[in-house]
């Protein structure tokens, strides 16, 4: 099947920072829309967060990439202008005419100071479609709070349902919230793409992480209205034993095993070879094995970790337990199955040839004909030019001036500030 | 509904979660999808605790309440050539189909991509399955906990580093994560076919989406040699922790401090030994973290939840309300957002449903939304109305199990 760029055509301006909206857009990206990330020479702060390869910002550290080259920065254009001076925003709105999609991920309120609210956009261009990604929404009494991905954990609910068995609550995770609100980001402009085409007309969008949120545990929403109250479980479950993690060898080694049903009971007893403990009546049945899971996963326990973690999980598969070793970033990137499937992407960045090839994941999804690798990551103010002139229709002699003025730059302002690298954990 | 897919016309089947959050995701924004279940019980997930009423017998599982709305749904079973015969006039005019069963189930049957192209060229095929359709891993058996673990949410993103790995709640990345990559790429699919007229074999894996998640795993160790480790939050007073409140809890964040958090979070919260030069940074915060625990909690104990939330609003300091499903759900918050939809179904009542996570000009695209269907409830209505069978053709499929 022939190569298409499905959102080939679609223009994408995105004022956008840190990482949900980002995420979002580059699904666009990735399908072939153009979507200028439109970067301020002033807030850096993607561009300086890492991790820079080997924890070594090199003299040109800001195309380097990090994590925000996967994220951010991928199959995107770079246009840096200062759309705080006047002029500046009055070429951003030229720009808009001929755009499609104006997104921004500011708090509530920014936008409309900038004077590139919805009803300003819509000005130079009725069938503009305008996404807005915040924490709480445009409307409503916290429309004004700050928030970061695991507030929005937090405040949505799943927080709370988090945490190991009977013990206290947990963030999910520092960072899901960017991601699912990325997702939804990506969704929700593909919808808007399709009405759009369908009926000409634009759409004014508030997404928030929160009431992305929210939806992701729709089924506890629901329980909540009828007085009932979810425990935490960790990696128990509400009916299936066995079903947790399980120690191996080697250091902070485990392995997930989720039993269902007597098949998948028979097929973990074959894996064990048969211990005389597991033909207990009290193991019996799914219920049996329920009410005493607790002796349960400390037989299986005494089993596994003996055992590599990786071997087990092929054993227990060629019995048709679901079961799966608990994987390490390492063990992810090298792992053949994934590679098998060209989830594993090796990329060679143009802008930091001396950080060499690397590995990224791609999308989750293949679809025949329609590439979605990593096929570019922009440097700063690399489209300049491009984007002014094509979608602004500015001159050279406009373009020139702006640049005399500062309003436009692939420069940091003080490009000896070499960001100090955060340390991973681990 | 806002019904912005209201051209589009989906067939769901397979039971698995992921399909059927994909399938509500597009259901949703009014694509009209019909489920078809197996005969007899239908999805799993009806039979998933809690349930929300006394009848325990598959009608008011939340799990499918929830992940079943404005679906059509029908009994159909693949496993007789009649069943078939049924599925592939059903697929006739679709433009996709969703799927969650194993690799292979479906050209094992002979309804798989090449028959279901050959019969409807623009249909689309969306296959979700734990591990994709190709490599060596492809027939392996999962849930949600296995993709937490093969996806590396289960070392490095959640819970305690001198605990076991810990996962999360809710099928976030089964459910979630891999039906919502499924809802985008087969929209995907669906500018592609309005590009050329085809249909394509959409295969998505979700153990793929749950390492796409947390970007923090991949990348900082093929950029820096070292793999991430779980505990984030432990003994991060300020940065992670979860502290009691009055009516609850809530997460700090050093955000909003203009680069000065200790003096600003002493003075909002009336202690100055706050200030002390040990918990200035990161590191020395964490190395006395239970001495600041001890300072920080009793003070935040003295607020309840929304005052707590205004006080720090005004003052631009950004933290997280830890709330429960039953103070989201109360949320005056989202109450003034109409962030939830009711729904009356004839099971259970009327219920606050949540919308999509985005308002459209201001409104819930969810509004008018219809409940998640009883077993085989659009029967008649698909088999007679649609497909034109009479009542003895229908009578006859009950007979024999096909439906």
């Amino acid at each position: 099947m022939t190569e298409i760029g499905i959102l080939n055509g679609f223009r994408v301006l995105s004022l956008e920072q840190v990482h949900v909206l980002p995420w979002g857009t580059a699904f666009l990206a990735d399908f072939g829309a153009e979507v200028v990330r439109v970067e301020s020479v002033d807030h850096m702060q993607d561009r300086r967060s890492g991790p820079f390869p080997d924890y070594k910002p090199s003299s040109e550290w800001w195309n380097e990439g990090g994590s925000i080259a996967y994220y951010g920065l991928r199959n995107k254009e770079s246009l840096c202008l200062d759309v705080t001076d006047p002029l500046g925003k009055q070429t951003f709105l030229r720009l808009v005419k001929n755009s499609h999609i104006v997104t921004d991920n500011f708090r509530p309120g920014t936008m409309r100071r900038l004077g590139l609210d919805h009803e300003s956009l819509v000005e130079v261009n009725p069938q503009i479609i305008s996404l807005s990604c915040t924490a709480y929404g445009h409307t409503g009494p916290w429309r004004a709070a700050g928030s970061r991905a695991r507030t929005a954990d937090a405040a949505c609910g799943l927080s709370n349902l988090t945490g190991y068995e009977d013990g206290p609550s947990y963030r999910a995770s520092s960072n899901y919230m960017d991601h699912s609100g990325g997702n939804n980001n990506a969704l929700a402009l593909m919808l808007a793409l399709w009405q759009l085409n369908k009926t000409g007309k634009g759409m004014r969008l508030d997404l928030t992480m929160q009431e992305t949120g929210v939806m992701a545990i729709g089924p506890a929403i629901l329980e909540a209205q009828r007085g009932i109250v979810r425990r935490r479980l960790g990696t128990s479950h509400l009916w299936k034993a066995p079903h947790n993690v399980y120690p191996c060898s080697g250091n902070d080694r485990w392995i997930a095993i989720a039993v269902s049903c007597d098949d998948e009971w028979e097929g973990l007893k074959a894996a064990m070879d048969h211990p005389h403990w597991a033909d207990e009546a009290r193991f019996k049945d799914t219920l049996g094995r329920w009410n005493n899971r607790h002796d349960l996963d400390g037989l299986i326990s005494d089993w596994s970790s003996s055992r590599d973690n990786q071997s087990l999980m092929k054993l227990l598969q060629s019995h048709s337990v679901p079961s799966g070793a608990v994987l390490t970033a390492e063990d992810l990137s090298t792992n053949d199955h994934l590679m098998a499937r060209g989830y594993l992407e090796v990329f060679n960045n143009p802008h930091a040839p001396w950080v060499g090839p690397r590995v990224y994941a791609a999308r989750p999804f293949k679809i025949p004909g329609i590439d979605t690798s990593i096929r570019h990551i922009a440097s700063l103010g690399e489209h300049n030019v491009k984007v002014l002139s094509e979608i602004g229709g500015l001159s050279a002699e406009e373009i020139q001036s702006l640049a005399d003025k500062e309003i436009i730059a692939d420069k940091p302002k003080d490009p000896e500030n070499v960001p100090q690298d955060f340390v991973i954990r681990g | 509904m806002l019904g912005i897919l209201n051209d589009v016309k989906i067939v769901e089947i397979g039971g698995g979660l992921s399909g059927s959050f994909c399938g509500k995701l597009l259901a949703d924004q009014g694509a009209d999808l019909l489920k078809i279940e197996k005969p007899g019980r239908g999805d799993q997930a009806r039979y998933e605790p809690p349930f929300i009423g006394e009848d325990l017998s598959g009608a008011q599982s939340s799990l499918f309440l929830a992940f079943n709305t404005n679906k059509k749904g029908i009994t159909l079973s693949l496993d007789t050539p009649s069943g078939r015969e049924l599925f592939l006039r059903i697929i006739q005019d679709v433009d996709v189909i969703i799927e969650s069963f194993p690799v292979g189930f479906l050209d094992s049957l002979g309804v798989g991509f090449a028959e279901i192209n050959r019969i409807n060229p623009r249909a689309i095929l969306t296959s979700i399955t734990y591990y994709g359709q190709t490599g060596p891993w492809k027939d392996y058996k999962g849930s949600e906990l296995t993709t937490e673990a093969v996806g590396g949410f289960l070392h490095a993103v959640t819970g305690s580093e001198d605990k076991p790995p810990m996962g999360t709640a809710l099928e976030q990345m089964e459910g979630i994560t891999g039906g919502r990559n499924g809802a985008i790429a087969t929209m995907a699919a669906l500018f592609a076919q309005k590009q050329t007229g085809n249909g394509r074999h959409v295969d998505l894996s979700t153990v793929e989406a749950t390492v796409s998640v947390p970007s923090g795993l991949i990348h900082p160790f093929t950029l820096t040699g070292k793999s991430p480790l779980r505990g984030g939050s432990d003994g991060n007073v300020m940065d992670g922790m979860h502290l009691p409140t009055k009516d609850g809890e809530v997460t700090l964040t050093t955000a909003g401090t203009g680069g000065r958090p200790m003096e600003t979070w002493a003075e909002f919260l009336g202690e100055p030994e706050l200030t002390n030069p040990k918990f200035s940074s990161r590191r020395g915060r964490l190395e006395h973290w239970k001495e600041l625990h001890d300072l920080v909690a009793p003070k935040l104990a003295q607020w309840s939840n929304l005052d707590l939330m205004s006080a720090t609003m005004e003052k631009g300091l950004v933290i997280g309300l830890v709330l429960s499903p039953e103070q989201v759900v109360n949320s005056p918050h989202l109450e003034a957002r109409e962030c939830f939809v009711e729904i009356h179904h004839p099971d259970v009542g009327n219920l606050k449903y949540a919308g999509p996570g985005f308002l459209v000009d201001g409104v819930n695209p969810m509004m008018g939304s219809q409940p998640a269907p009883r077993l085989g409830q659009h029967n008649d209505k698909i088999y007679c109305d649609q497909l034109g069978l009479s009542g003895q053709e229908l009578g006859q499929l009950y007979a024999s199990g096909v439906i």
